[in-house]
C-alpha cells in the first residue's frame, strides 16, 4: 500500500493543468475551419498510428531476437548444445535482466515503470502530457524484462509506448488536452491493432479501456491509426496468429451453459491473479532489500524454478498454443503450470520487472479453460469442442484483468474468424466481467489507480474533480485580522472591503478561526468596540487543505452558509494560505463539466 | 546478355585474381573455361548428385549442355545425401568431387564445419531481362558457401486405388488409419515426419519449429508417429516410389520430383497430396580441396542461368530458385504436361507449404536425431524396406 500511495498520479510539476487547457481548447469546432482542423487531427492520428505500429514491430522483433540470443526461447534453447551452460543461463539471464531493469527504474521519478494504468489516469483526469523520458525508460524496461525471460506481457509496454508517442505528437503540435487524449488513444489503438493483427479490437480497446466514452470526434482519428497499424503489421510483421482454429465443430446447446459457468469461475481466477500481483507488491515493499535489486532476486528465483518447469519463462506463447491442443497436457500438468505461471507473473511484476499483465493472463486463462475442457472430456460429455473450452477460459480470465470484455471478444473474432467460437466466448464473458467487477474492481488498472488515490469507479466526472487541486482557486482577496485587533477597527475594515467574514491570523501566520461581520456588530452594539477580536464568538467553519480537491470542496459547500472557505496548510503548522470562494468552486465545477461535455459529445 | 557476361567476368576475375588463367586471358568466364579445357585437355568436372530421374534430368538440362558449351566433360557420382562421405573424404585429405548437389541444411552445416569453399554471388548471371542475380533469386538462395538452384518438396503420395470413394486431402490423413487404412512409408529420420505429426494437431506452419523445440512438442509428435501401424522406413529416394508401385504401402512420403516421374513417365496410379508439403532448398556447393574449383564456379553460373533453370524445371518438377525462371516454365518437352502445376512453388500447390528450417536442423540435429531414435527406433517396430 505504501508503495502505491507514495506515487501520486498527478505530477506536481503541472498542478494548474485545467487552466492551461482552457487557453488552447477554445478553437472553432464548427464550420469549414473546424472541419479542416478535424481532418488535421485524423491525419495526425494516422501518422501516430504509423509510428506506434513501427515501434511495436521493432519492439516485438527485438524481444524475439533477444529471446533467441539469450537462450530464453525454446528455439534458442534447442539449438544450443551445452546443457550445463544452458542451465546456468536459465538462472543468470533473468537475474541479470532484473538488475538492469532495477537500474533503469532508478531514473524514473516514481521508481517504477509506467503502465497502461498511468495513461488511463492521464486521459481520465484530462491531464494528458505523458512524460516522454519515463515512457522511453518504461519501454526499455519492458524490452529488457521480456528479452531476459521475465514472466510478463508485451502488450502493456506496447500500449504505453504508443500512448507516449501519441501524447508527444499532441505536444509537438501544441494541441489542447482533449486532442492530447485523442492522440493517446490513437497510439494505443495502433499498438493493439499491430500486435494482434486486429484493427477492430484496437479501436474498441482505445474506447473501452482508455477513453471510456464514445465520441465521433475521437473515433475517426483512432480508426485511422488502427488501420495504418494493421496495414503495417500485415506487411512487416510475419508473426503467426495468436491462436488458430481449423476444426468446424459446433458445441451442443448445453455446452453454452458450461461456457457461462467457466466465465464465472474464470472471474475468480482473474481475481486471484490480480490480488497475487498486488500482494507481492505490498510484500516486496517490506523486504529489507534495495528496490533496484528486487527484480534481480525475482529473476534468479524464476530461473531456478524454470529449470524444472521451463514453461514459466517469457511470455509463454508456446504454452498458450499447447493449451489449445487436446492431450498436450495432463490435468495435473495443467494445474502445475497454471499455478506456477500465476505465481511467476505475480512475483515478476510485484517485485518490479517492467511489463504487462495481458499476455500472462492469456496463458493462465487458456490453461484454466483447457483444464475445464479436460475435465468435461474425461466425464465423456464432449470431445470435438476442446478448443472452445480453452478459448472460453482465456477470455474469462483476460477480460476482467484488463477490464475490456468487448476487446477480448473482438480479438477472438478477428484472430479466428470463427463466429461460433466468438459466440462461445461471449457466453463466457457474460458472467466473467460483471462478477469480477463486483468482487474486485473494473480492472487491475482501476484497482492500482484506486490504491494510488484515483477512484474511477464513480465515473470520469468525479475522478476529474477529485484530481483537480484547490490550490489554483485560492484567493488572497479577503479581510485578515490579527486576534489582537479591536472590534471597531475590524468592523470598519470589513465594511470597507465589502465582506461579511474575516479570518483571524496570528503573528505567526497561524489560522485562528473566522468571525462574521454580524457577530462583530453585535459586540460593538453592546459597547464592546474596544475589545479584542479574539474574544468574539467564532463561527465554526470547516477549513480546506491546499491539497484538497475540488470534489472535497463541493462537499463542504453543501454545509457552509458563508461566502468562502479558508485554506489552511495543516502540514505547515496551520499556516493560512487564503480563501476559496464558493462561486469559484461552482465555476470550476461548471468548467470541468463543460470540458467533459465538449470532449465526449462533440462531433468535430 | 553480352553486357551481363562481361560484368560477370569482371567480378569473377576479382574473386579469382590469384589465378594465372583468368589474369592472362582477361575474357568472359565462358571463354576462359573453353581455353582452360583446351589447355588442360583432360579436365573433368566430378559432380556428386542424387540418382534416378533427377540425375537423368540434370544430365539433359545441365551437364550435356555444359560440356557442349565449354568442352569440359562431366563425370557423375551418386549419393543419398548426408555429410558422411564428405567428412570421410576430408579426413583422408583427397576430395574426389568438384561440386556437390546437396540440401541447404547440410550445406550450412558443412559450411560451419569448414568443409565447403565460400562462393561469391558475383559468379551468377543476370536474368535475360537484365535483373541482377541478387534481386532475381528467391529469399535465402544466396548463402555463404551455397547457391540454391531449385526448391523441392517432400510430400505425401498415395495410391489412387487404395481408398475407394474418398481421397486424402489434408496432411492429417497421413495419420488417420481409420479412414485411410494401410501401411505407410516414411523417410528414416526426424526431418519432415515431426513437422507433419505436429501439423496434424492443427498447429499453424509458422509455429512448427518453435513448438518442436519443446519437450512437449516433441512428445506430441512422437505420439502421432508411434500410433501409426506398420511403418516402412525408407532411406533411398527411389524406395517410396517402388513401395507404392508394388502396392506394399498405400501412402508414402517422398520427393515430389520422384513421384512426378512415376506418375507421368511410368503411369503409376499415384497422386500427390500437396497439403503440408515441406519445401527445401537444393544447392550447389564446392567442397574445400576440390581439384577443379574454378570450373565448378563456372558450372554454377551456367547451371543457375534463367535458361538452364527453366529447362531443368520442364524436365523435372522442381521449383526454380530464380523468379525469372519460374515464370518461364512451360510444358514438358516430351509429353506436353503443363509443368507449372507440378512445381512445388506454384501458388495452387503452395497454399499450406512449410519451409524446412535448416538453421534449426543444422544446430540441433544431433539432439533431435537422438530423441527420434529413442522414441521410435528402439522398439523394433521399424522395418527395413
Amino acid at each position: 500500500m505504501a508503495a502505491d500511495t507514495d506515487s501520486p498520479t498527478t505530477p506536481p510539476a503541472e498542478p494548474q493543468a485545467p487552466q492551461n487547457a482552457q487557453a488552447t481548447d477554445h478553437s472553432p469546432s464548427q464550420g469549414p475551419a473546424g472541419m479542416l482542423r478535424f481532418l488535421g487531427l485524423v491525419l495526425l492520428g494516422a501518422v501516430i498510428g504509423g509510428l506506434s505500429a513501427l515501434a511495436a514491430v521493432g519492439f516485438v522483433n527485438a524481444v524475439i531476437w533477444l529471446n533467441d540470443l539469450l537462450l530464453i526461447s525454446p528455439r534458442g534453447r534447442m539449438m544450443f548444445a551445452h546443457p550445463e551452460a544452458l542451465a546456468l543461463a536459465t538462472v543468470a539471464v533473468p537475474a541479470l535482466g532484473g538488475l538492469v531493469v532495477g537500474q533503469l527504474h532508478r531514473a524514473i521519478r516514481e521508481r517504477r515503470p509506467h503502465t497502461p494504468a498511468d495513461l488511463i489516469a492521464a486521459v481520465q483526469t484530462r491531464r494528458g502530457r505523458l512524460p516522454f523520458k519515463a515512457g522511453l525508460l518504461s519501454a526499455m524496461s519492458g524490452l529488457v524484462s521480456l528479452g531476459s525471460g521475465a514472466s510478463v506481457g508485451q502488450y502493456g509496454p506496447l500500449v504505453h509506448m504508443g500512448a507516449t508517442l501519441g501524447s508527444l505528437g499532441a505536444r509537438l503540435m501544441r494541441m489542447g488536452r482533449s486532442d492530447d487524449n485523442v492522440t493517446i488513444a490513437c497510439g494505443v489503438a495502433a499498438a493493439i491493432a499491430t500486435a494482434f493483427h486486429a484493427p477492430l479490437a484496437g479501436i474498441v480497446f482505445a474506447h473501452e479501456v482508455v477513453l471510456r466514452h464514445y465520441a465521433l470526434r475521437a473515433f475517426a482519428p483512432v480508426a485511422a491509426a488502427a488501420i495504418v497499424g494493421h496495414v503495417i503489421a500485415t506487411n512487416v510483421l510475419s508473426q503467426g496468429a495468436l491462436f488458430h482454429v481449423t476444426d468446424t465443430a459446433v458445441p451442443r446447446p448445453w455446452e453454452f451453459a458450461a461456457f457461462i459457468v467457466i466465465g464465472g469461475l474464470g472471474a475468480l481466477v482473474a481475481g486471484g491473479y490480480m490480488h497475487a500481483i498486488l500482494a507481492v507488491g505490498r510484500w516486496a515493499a517490506k523486504l529489507p532489500v534495495l528496490p533496484s535489486l528486487r527484480p534481480g532476486i525475482a529473476g534468479a528465483v524464476l530461473g531456478l524454478v524454470a529449470l524444472w518447469v521451463p514453461e514459466i519463462l517469457g511470455m509463454g506463447q508456446e504454452t498458450l498454443r499447447f493449451a489449445t491442443i487436446q492431450g498436450a497436457f495432463s490435468s495435473l500438468d495443467l494445474v502445475i503450470v497454471l499455478v506456477l505461471k500465476l505465481a511467476a507473473t505475480a512475483m515478476c511484476i510485484g517485485m518490479g520487472f517492467g511489463g504487462g499483465v495481458f499476455s500472462p493472463a492469456l496463458v493462465i486463462g487458456t490453461l484454466f479453460g483447457a483444464l475445464c475442457g479436460t475435465l468435461v472430456t474425461q466425464l465423456g460429455m464432449a470431445d470435438e469442442t476442446f478448443v472452445f473450452y480453452a478459448v472460453c477460459g482465456m477470455v474469462a480470465v483476460t477480460a476482467p484483468v484488463i477490464g475490456a470484455p468487448l476487446t477480448t471478444l473482438l480479438i477472438v473474432f478477428e484472430l479466428t474468424g470463427s463466429y461460433v467460437l466468438t459466440t462461445a466466448a461471449l457466453a463466457s464473458v457474460t458472467l466473467a466481467s460483471p462478477i469480477a467487477a463486483q468482487l474486485f474492481g473494473r480492472s487491475l488498472f482501476d484497482i492500482q489507480l484506486a490504491r494510488r488515490g484515483l477512484d474511477l469507479s464513480a465515473g470520469r466526472g468525479r475522478a476529474l474533480l477529485q484530481n483537480t487541486r484547490l490550490k489554483s482557486l485560492v484567493s488572497q482577496e479577503c479581510v485578515i485580522l490579527n486576534p489582537n485587533d479591536r472590534v471597531q477597527e475590524a468592523v470598519t475594515r470589513l465594511g470597507e472591503g465589502g465582506h461579511g467574514e474575516a479570518y483571524l491570523v496570528d503573528d505567526r501566520q497561524r489560522y485562528r478561526g473566522s468571525v462574521t461581520l454580524a457577530d462583530l456588530e453585535v459586540m460593538r452594539g453592546k459597547g464592546q468596540g474596544h475589545h479584542r477580536v479574539r474574544s468574539c464568538q467564532r463561527t465554526p467553519r470547516p477549513v480546506l487543505s491546499p491539497e484538497a480537491s475540488v470534489w472535497d470542496a463541493m462537499h463542504h459547500v453543501q454545509d457552509v452558509t458563508g461566502e468562502a472557505i479558508a485554506v489552511v496548510d495543516d502540514k505547515a503548522g496551520d499556516a493560512f494560505l487564503g480563501v476559496v470562494y464558493e462561486s469559484s468552486i461552482a465555476r470550476a465545477y461548471l468548467k470541468h463539466s463543460e470540458d467533459l461535455r465538449r470532449e465526449e459529445h462533440g462531433t468535430g | 546478355m553480352v553486357r551481363a557476361e562481361r560484368q560477370a567476368g569482371a567480378s569473377w576475375r576479382k574473386t579469382a585474381c590469384g589465378l594465372l588463367l583468368a589474369a592472362l586471358t582477361g575474357m568472359s568466364p565462358l571463354a576462359a573455361g573453353q581455353d582452360a579445357a583446351a589447355a588442360q585437355g583432360e579436365a573433368t568436372l566430378d559432380i556428386l548428385t542424387w540418382g534416378g530421374a533427377y540425375e537423368r534430368a540434370q544430365r539433359r538440362a545441365l551437364f550435356e549442355p555444359f560440356t557442349e558449351a565449354t568442352g569440359i566433360p562431366v563425370r557423375v557420382h551418386r549419393y543419398n545425401g548426408g555429410l558422411k562421405e564428405l567428412r570421410q573424404a576430408a579426413k583422408e585429405g583427397s576430395i574426389p568431387w568438384d561440386l556437390i548437389d546437396m540440401s541447404r541444411s547440410e550445406a550450412k552445416n558443412a559450411c560451419a564445419s569448414q568443409l565447403l569453399e565460400p562462393i561469391a554471388p558475383e559468379i551468377l548471371h543476370a536474368s535475360p531481362q537484365g535483373e541482377p542475380a541478387r534481386r532475381d533469386f528467391i529469399h535465402g538462395a544466396l548463402n555463404r558457401c551455397a547457391i540454391t538452384h531449385s526448391v523441392f518438396a517432400t510430400v505425401v503420395a498415395y495410391r489412387r486405388d487404395a481408398f475407394p470413394g474418398r481421397r486424402p486431402t489434408e496432411i492429417d490423413d497421413l495419420f488417420n488409419q481409420q479412414d485411410f487404412p494401410g501401411p505407410r512409408a516414411l523417410q528414416r529420420g526426424p526431418a519432415v515426419n515431426l513437422e507433419w505429426a505436429l501439423l496434424s494437431y492443427g498447429v499453424p506452419e509458422e509455429e512448427i519449429y518453435r513448438l518442436l523445440s519443446t519437450r512437449r512438442g516433441l512428445s506430441l509428435a512422437f505420439k502421432r508417429l508411434d500410433n501409426l501401424d506398420s511403418i516402412h522406413w525408407w532411406e533411398a529416394g527411389d524406395t517410396p516410389v517402388e513401395l507404392l508401385a508394388e502396392d506394399r504401402v498405400v501412402m508414402a512420403s517422398g520427393f515430389n520430383g520422384r513421384f512426378f516421374d512415376a506418375m507421368v513417365n511410368r503411369d503409376l496410379p499415384i497422386e500427390i497430396l500437396w497439403d503440408g508439403q515441406v519445401q527445401e532448398h537444393e544447392v550447389w556447393a564446392i567442397p574445400r580441396g576440390a581439384r577443379e574449383s574454378e570450373q565448378a564456379r563456372q558450372f554454377i553460373g551456367f547451371a543457375t542461368s534463367t535458361e538452364r533453370q527453366t529447362a531443368l524445371a520442364e524436365l523435372i518438377p522442381y521449383g526454380p530458385s530464380r523468379r525469372s525462371a519460374t515464370i518461364q516454365v512451360a510444358n514438358h518437352p516430351d509429353h506436353g504436361v503443363d509443368m507449372r502445376l507440378h512445381i512445388p512453388t506454384h501458388p495452387l500447390n503452395a497454399e499450406h507449404a512449410l519451409t524446412k528450417d535448416d538453421e534449426w536442423y543444422a544446430n540441433s540435429h544431433e539432439r533431435i536425431d537422438e530423441y527420434f531414435r529413442q522414441a521410435l527406433m528402439t522398439e523394433g517396430t521399424s522395418e527395413l524396406p
